[in-house]
């Protein structure tokens, strides 16, 4: 091999790292050694330091077959993770596990140390549809609620009470609320009696497997001596244990980052100051990105004052960036079409070169999500919706399909997705296959669809031939894939004659990851992690963030954080719209203002000037 | 990390093989037995370079005892359980998912062939047919390859062409080790040495001699094709770019007076094989690879007895060496060899023998071992000494015959023969212990470790005061291989007489005593007095011949031991004739002989 092609293989983080150089604080996480705790504020290139890192410590501190795990909050976040690794030159592989904390257990966990470790859940794990554990949460509710009670809008507080109440000897099992906790027990031993498990199963049996079994630590840790974990504020009680057991009890290195500023998922049992708390444990060494790359000044300033507590970020940009005010008395429908009239068009006319893409809209829920949607589409703009409402749930096998979409839809041409990620992909959905020879089969049936559907053509015939030539089998036959399918027939209802996608081309479907001519439509909570140009928020209405019920300071740190994480991405431009009220499910208006954190920042920017 | 055990079902010579491994494994075996089958289950497992196309199997590979046409049950299965490997965590990162036992940790991988996910049992084609590897008890669950690179069996194969192998330099083992030598290598040192060479080279072919030579060559290839097909040619010694100066490198024998070619037969071997171990040792050195396990095929082809005990005795003793001296690093090789070589097999570690058989009453093999033979240190070595000295023969015997002493080892034969048996026709080897110390020798034979059918000869030795050694010498023995439920609630004369149905045979006083009385006196008398050198011994021989009553047993073994017991067992087995022979033995006969045909 010639000097130069051995250079190519080996070192594009080390021409990456020269970035992080110039900042202090970057470059003190890329040259740690041991532990390593990184609070990361908004824009501050985290994503960059702990991919350079995790590229120079698979090259430089293990080496094959020992190597290196990355778990991260959702398979959105694995999925950037995965892109930005790969143009760093590591690939996911036997010795780089990248994905989120429920497929971590699964897969390095539960699965091949369950049985083992007395697991019994009777043969092959598989996962509970979602219908199915509906139903089982429905049968087992009156057992302990009794017949009149409605088993409606418990599985929120169900799902964080089994997230956060970890040890089941200790007394508040019982003793934090006794019903719930019977409700849950009940609920698993159900669940686990039809040889399924849930998505939170994978991630407590995993738990309880590495807590209670010395010799798991063991292999884990001869598996994976490095443990990274990113988005460390979201990821709740469960990983927080996982690591101590790894990391502080055996001797896995630890290299973690997040924001605890950015904790919005306390509704599902995240807790922001786990991470804070993992920095002050000896041998710890803690680094704090101060720099801001993404926006002006006057954004952050802001922000800041939205958070209610003084952080210093500084601004790396030379603009200030702006902070504008609608107020639409008429309500929401009036936000959104001022949005789309006023704000949108004026906001790409100021700059040259600026896209829709560049542009996002974010709002609080669903209900919002479909009102801007109305009109956008009035206005005739494209756009991309990520919310819960959205037309289809990203999982894995969506998310693998939008990226085999944008393959067909001209990716092969650039070889952007990879053909051998995708196909590495599929072979892990076809987890189950044993032979060599059907794994092959099983490879060329994907590569030929692939190659068969490279001209263009609508998203649900695609998806269609997709399902006959392709994924039926697979799906019927795997497991661990059964909740799978019901995004997937969800996926080709939208996408189908009746649906509301049934407009999309593959293209279309190729791009729902991000386009540069798409208008994004996002909830704020789905908004983390990503930066626009400019930002509208809508909805800002006192009563809806911090909610009528959330009274005390402490129970307003969470809406604030949101509503910081909102406005930190935006790098030029921010738009706030409200209407001074909001309407119950009947109609009824209750008029309470503005958000107090849109006042908050009004007087602060009112000050300043 | 070593291979702990092996389980074989339905592949050619084996319908279910179950053994266990020592750190190294020595098959020993009659031809056709299938020791290189075994060797084969190993490498569709785990070597590397064997195709798929090869892991492939066909139906002629399945046991033969299996009826045809096979159904959808019938599979080929090859598992492997590795054991010792948790402290290193290279192992535990290939191994850790695929445990069955975590105290101690074992893990298993497990090859499978057969008709694979077969609906409808009418329909199984050949098409159905295909392999698999699963780790753990995983069934389900297929594993990639990518093990067999971190833990690969390479086989040195029996008809191996070392000296081919030598002089071809793609196929050289010093290849590999010169490479990486050239790595390693100062560049600007290697390009003045090149230098060096260069200007040598050129001083030799510029002498008028060299240089006449090659012109003559010249014309002469000129004279044959013309001037156009003319090939550029130029004497040299060897390439001179710095490059390729390193593989230039040959190596020499007899002071660099021979290539490596002109080697004998044996020494290409001995070469071979020490570059070869170099090599694998590098491998793990440089990370390539965490382990090897090195199959060798019948090793003693083309040594010398002599260097074949020296040699192996290297391979096989290596990492015992390593650890006693502390701190050295494990053994990065385990050598598993099939051998027919009695000289291979006497300097093996104990603890390392397998030996397949052909199982009794059925039309496959099995395999035993001594891989979990539990001993004292110094009944170890015992063992291992009279194994070295005896070349091994007890591995290789049907039946044994454990016995005091030398005198044994003459008459057990020749009694035998009066009674029409013949013992080395039967396999049956007759072992003297060189003393009454029966327990290792027991415990290798017995049905825990070689599984070898086997008679203990004991005398009972009486002793002042109506003691005797005999009796507890057998319940000792009775404690080890007489099931606990045949000796339980029985006094120790019950227990002595149900020792006899495990093999153990206590006579009623000495070997000679108990032979005088059963009727051999005439020719144990006439022995004695022709040997002996003293007047009164041959008078008292003759006065017993006549009157067997009258002997004085204290006297009489007095006068044999003057003899020599052993001079005289030599000279009587000789002289005995018909078939008069002590109870105890006639029984031992009848029970080995009856359980090794």
């Amino acid at each position: 091999m010639s000097s130069a092609a051995a250079a190519n293989l080996r070192v594009p983080y080390l021409s990456a790292a020269e970035d992080l150089r110039g900042n202090a604080e970057q470059w003190q996480a890329y040259q740690s050694e041991g532990h390593c705790v990184v609070l990361a504020g908004p824009g501050s290139g985290k994503t960059k330091t702990l991919t350079i890192k995790m590229a120079r410590m698979l090259t430089e501190d293990v080496r094959p077959p020992r190597g290196i795990a990355c778990i991260t909050y959702s398979s959105e976040c694995a999925g950037e993770l995965r892109r930005r690794l790969e143009q760093l030159g590591i690939r996911e592989s036997r010795n780089a596990f990248i994905g989120t904390i429920h497929s971590f257990c699964l897969k390095h966990v539960v699965m091949p140390y369950g049985r083992l470790a007395g697991l019994d859940l009777g043969g092959r794990l598989a996962v509970a549809v979602p219908s199915e554990q509906d139903r089982i949460f429905e049968e087992v509710f009156p057992e302990v609620y009794g017949e009149n009670a409605p088993p409606y809008g418990w599985r929120t507080g169900f799902d964080k009470y089994r997230r956060t109440h970890l040890d089941r000897t200790a007394a508040n099992w019982r003793g934090d609320d006794g019903d719930l906790a019977q409700l849950i027990e009940k609920y698993e031993s159900r669940l686990h009696q039809k040889g399924l498990i849930d998505f939170d199963d994978m991630m407590l049996l995993g738990l309880r497997l590495i807590e209670e079994n010395v010799w798991v630590r063991q292999c884990l840790q001869a598996r994976f001596p490095i443990l990274v974990v990113d988005e460390y504020q979201d990821l709740g009680l469960p990983l927080h244990h996982i690591v101590l057991s790894l990391c502080f009890k055996s001797g896995m290195r630890l290299f973690a980052v997040g924001d605890p500023d950015q904790s919005i998922y306390g509704f599902a049992g995240a807790i922001p100051d786990l991470l804070s708390s993992l920095s002050e444990k000896p041998g710890v060494e803690t680094v704090r990105l101060q720099f801001n790359y993404r926006s002006g000044q006057k954004i952050i300033d802001a922000s800041e004052v939205a958070l209610g507590e003084p952080r210093g970020y500084r601004s790396s940009q030379r603009h200030a960036g702006t902070i504008d005010f609608y107020e639409c008395p008429d309500g929401l429908q009036q936000q959104a079409a001022r949005i789309c009239n006023e704000i949108i068009p004026a906001a790409l006319a100021r700059r040259d070169g600026r896209d829709l893409g560049d542009i996002a809209v974010l709002y609080l829920d669903k209900n919002d999500g479909d009102v801007i949607e109305e009109a956008v589409r009035a206005a005739g703009m494209k756009f991309i919706r990520v919310d819960k409402g959205g037309p289809y749930a990203k999982t894995p096998l969506t998310r693998w399909l939008e990226d085999c979409a944008a393959w067909c839809a001209g990716g092969w041409k650039t070889g952007s997705p990879r053909l051998s990620a995708l196909i590495r992909t599929w072979e892990g959905f076809n987890a189950s296959v044993r032979t060599e020879s059907e794994l092959y089969k099983n490879r060329l049936s994907l590569v030929r669809f692939l190659f068969g559907h490279r001209q263009p053509s609508s998203a649900g015939a695609w998806l269609n031939d997709a399902y006959g030539s392709l994924l039926e089998g697979t799906i019927k036959r795997e497991p661990t894939l059964r909740d799978e399918s019901v995004a997937l027939a969800n996926l080709r209802r939208v996408c189908g004659n009746e649906g509301k996608l049934r407009e999309l081309t593959v293209a279309g479907l190729g791009g729902q990851g991000g386009s540069p001519d798409h208008l994004n439509l996002i909830t704020l909570h789905s908004a983390k992690g990503l930066e626009f140009d400019v930002v509208c928020m809508m909805g800002m209405e006192q009563g809806r963030i911090p909610s009528w019920a959330a009274k005390t300071k402490d129970s307003k740190r969470e809406p604030r954080r949101l509503f910081y994480v909102g406005l930190m991405r935006a790098r030029h431009e921010v738009h706030m719209t409200y209407s001074g009220f909001t309407v119950n499910k009947y109609g009824k208006r209750f008029y309470n203002g503005a958000s107090e954190f849109i006042l908050e920042v009004q007087t602060r920017l009112k000050d300043s000037s | 990390m070593r291979i702990a055990r092996i389980q074989i079902e339905n592949f050619r010579n084996f319908h279910k093989l179950d053994v266990g491994l020592g750190e190294n494994a020595v098959v020993v075996g009659e031809n056709k037995v299938g020791k290189s089958n075994l060797l084969f289950a190993l490498r569709l497992l785990m070597d590397p370079s064997l195709p798929d196309t090869a892991r492939h199997l066909k139906e002629e590979d399945f046991w033969d005892g299996l009826p045809r046409p096979l159904t959808k049950d019938d599979v080929i299965s090859i598992a492997v359980d590795f054991a010792d490997f948790e402290d290193d965590e290279r192992f535990l990162a290939v191994l850790g998912e695929f445990l069955i036992s975590t105290e101690p940790m074992v893990a298993r991988l497990t090859y499978v062939f057969g008709p694979i996910d077969v609906v409808d049992e009418e329909e199984v084609k050949e098409s159905n047919y295909d392999f698999f590897i699963y780790g753990g008890d995983k069934s389900d669950t297929r594993i990639g390859g990518e093990f067999r690179r971190r833990i690969p069996l390479d086989l040195l194969p029996a008809l191996r062409d070392a000296e081919g192998d030598l002089a071809n330099w793609r196929r050289s083992p010093l290849r590999p080790l010169l490479d990486e030598v050239s790595m390693r290598i100062d560049r600007s040192e290697l390009a003045t040495i090149a230098e060096n060479i260069s200007d040598a080279t050129e001083a030799l072919t510029g002498t008028t001699e060299v240089t006449a030579l090659a012109a003559e060559i010249t014309e002469r290839i000129e004279d044959m094709v013309g001037e156009a097909h003319a090939l550029d040619m130029s004497l040299g010694l060897s390439p001179t770019e710095p490059d390729r100066l390193i593989r230039a490198l040959r190596l020499f024998i007899d002071d660099g007076k021979r290539g490596v070619g002109d080697a004998s037969l044996g020494s290409a071997n001995l070469l071979y094989l020490a570059l070869k171990a170099l090599e694998l040792e590098q491998l793990v050195t440089k990370g390539k690879r965490d382990h090897t396990f090195l199959a060798i095929e019948e090793p003693e082809a083309h040594l010398h007895p002599h260097l074949q005990r020296l040699v192996y005795r290297d391979f096989l003793r290596r990492r015992v060496h390593q650890e006693g001296e502390g701190e050295e690093p494990r053994a990065a090789t385990s050598i598993l060899m099939t051998t027919h070589s009695p000289h291979i097999v006497s300097v093996s570690p104990l603890k390392s023998l397998v030996v397949l058989r052909t199982a009794a009453g059925e039309d496959s093999s099995e395999g035993v071992s001594t891989a979990s033979l539990e001993l004292e240190e110094e009944e170890r070595e015992d063992l291992e000494r009279y194994l070295d000295v005896s070349r091994g023969e007890m591995l290789f015997a049907k039946g044994v015959i454990l016995v005091e002493g030398e005198a044994e080892t003459y008459l057990i034969p020749a009694l035998a023969k009066l009674l029409g048996h013949d013992l080395d026709e039967l396999g049956v080897t007759v072992c003297s212990v060189a003393g009454t110390n029966f327990v290792p020798y027991v415990k290798l034979l017995g049905p825990e470790c070689l599984n070898v059918p086997f008679a203990v000869l004991t005398d009972f030795d009486p002793q002042d005061g109506g003691k005797n050694l005999g009796e507890a010498r057998i319940l000792k023995l009775a404690e080890i291989v007489v099931p606990k439920k045949k000796l339980a609630g029985k006094d120790n004369p019950e227990r002595i007489a149900s020792a006899r149905g495990s093999g153990l045979f206590l006579n009623e006083h000495t070997l000679e005593v108990d032979l005088f009385k059963c009727g051999r006196h005439k020719s144990m008398c006439s022995t004695l007095s022709e040997l002996t050198e003293y007047k009164k011994a041959a008078e008292r021989a003759e006065a017993w011949k006549k009157e067997p009553a009258t002997l004085e047993i204290e006297r009489f073994l007095k006068d044999i031991e003057q003899i020599g017991k052993g001079r005289f067992a030599q000279r009587l087995a000789s002289k005995m004739k018909g078939d008069p022979c002590p109870a105890y033995i006639k029984e031992a006969f009848d029970y080995v002989i009856g359980r090794c045909s």
